[in-house]
């Protein structure tokens, strides 16, 4: 063995380089929230690389296209390094940033109110049975655009909890909420979502 | 045997693969068991909802693209609770740096201990207070009166800034002319 680097093809080779290292600990995590109140940005640069994809994810979730999902994650971290200062350590980091990026996906959408009309709270269920003939790219397409149309706290309980498993706890301290509400806030989700999607299903 | 409906969070809790009692009443309560099935088809539902996974490339791209926008910010403000003793104290000194000592006299007029009834002071005629007094004497009612029973710490620490020249006066001279 030479010590030569493998050359790989560039796809593989960025492949490599993408955020999916295994989690610190709460330890290590804890000295670089702690390195990042001193103003060490490589630290930040760190979490940065840890959480990247659940932030971007979490965020697409939201606005459903990759230009505003980038530039809400984007504008989450620069908030999140703005306000590092003011992270006390209640609770885990991730929890903390999660609910960064959900207030910055809120904002987002109240400036910008997307074409389709929010679903209200309470909708009749008219037909049973999910579209479950969909083509699964059209179906996660069209339950997107669901999740997209659910109120904004049955929206986010739902994304953090289904897409994120996030406890309910964490849910709950990420929304600013309790966990009995986060509960009832996923049943109405998934009502509504199904509800909603069985309607379009109707329609077309 | 559970005689009510099981509510919203149990619901949930059992659509998200909880056990015990409550999926005994499910699978025995036809009206639990229909909402229980909704609410399993809702989640699947949900769950097919992937979000498209982007280029490879676009990771370092959002990486680098975060550090950039950081690095043209100002430092995150610290944490201003493990700050506030810090700049509590800085305070202070600027404080009394302005007032020119005035406010550290004040300072330690408040904070004067009381002395108990006994005391170990020394014998009166070692006592440096007793120069004091002389060089007080010296300034031949230069000073603003001394009220009596007020107490000598407490008399000084309320001089005037000429006052305390015409003191500082008093007893240079005291000491000049060998009285002192």
């Amino acid at each position: 063995m030479t010590g030569q680097a493998i050359a790989l093809p560039i796809g593989l080779a960025a492949k490599a380089a993408v955020p999916d290292a295994a989690p610190p600990s709460r330890e290590a995590e804890r000295e670089a929230v702690a390195a990042c109140q001193r103003g060490e940005r490589e630290a930040f640069d760190r979490l940065v690389v840890r959480y990247q994809r659940d932030v971007y994810r979490l965020c697409f979730r939201y606005v459903n296209n990759h230009e505003d999902a980038n530039d809400l994650a984007q504008e989450a971290f620069l908030k999140a390094w703005r306000a590092i200062g003011r992270f006390r350590g209640d609770s885990a980091f991730s929890t903390w940033l999660y609910r960064i990026a959900v207030n910055a996906c809120l904002n987002f959408r109240a400036l910008r109110r997307p074409a389709l009309q929010e679903l209200p709270e309470g909708i009749p269920d008219r037909a049973p049975g999910p579209a479950a003939d969909l083509e699964a790219a059209d179906a996660a397409r069209e339950v997107r655009a669901g999740v997209g149309r659910l109120p904004d706290r049955q929206r986010a309980t739902l994304i953090l909890k289904v897409y994120h498993d996030l406890t309910h706890e964490e849910v709950a301290a990420a929304l600013g909420s309790t966990v009995g509400t986060v509960k009832a806030n996923l049943f109405h989700a998934l009502g509504n979502l199904r509800r909603l999607l069985a309607l379009e299903g109707e329609t077309r | 045997m559970m005689t009510r409906h099981l509510s919203e969070g149990e619901l949930v809790d059992l659509a998200l693969g909880a056990t015990g009692k409550d999926r005994e009443h499910a699978a025995g309560c036809a009206s639990c068991s229909f909402r229980l099935e909704e609410l399993q088809q809702g989640l699947a539902l949900a769950r097919k909802a992937d979000v498209p996974e982007p280029s490879p490339l676009y990771w370092d791209a959002l990486r680098r693209n975060v550090s950039r926008r950081i690095a043209e910010e100002p430092r995150p403000l610290a944490n201003w609770g493990r700050l506030l003793p810090l700049v509590a104290a800085a305070a202070a000194l600027l404080a009394i740096a302005l007032s020119g000592g005035h406010a550290l006299r004040q300072l330690r007029h408040v904070s004067a201990p009381v002395l108990p009834s006994w005391s170990a002071l020394p014998p009166e005629e070692d006592d440096p207070g007793l120069v004091v007094l002389e060089g007080l004497a010296r300034t031949e009612g230069e000073l603003t009166a001394w009220e009596e029973g007020r107490g000598l710490g407490a008399f000084l620490a309320d001089l005037s800034e000429a006052d305390e020249l015409a003191l500082a006066d008093g007893l240079r001279t005291g000491t000049e002319e060998g009285d002192l």
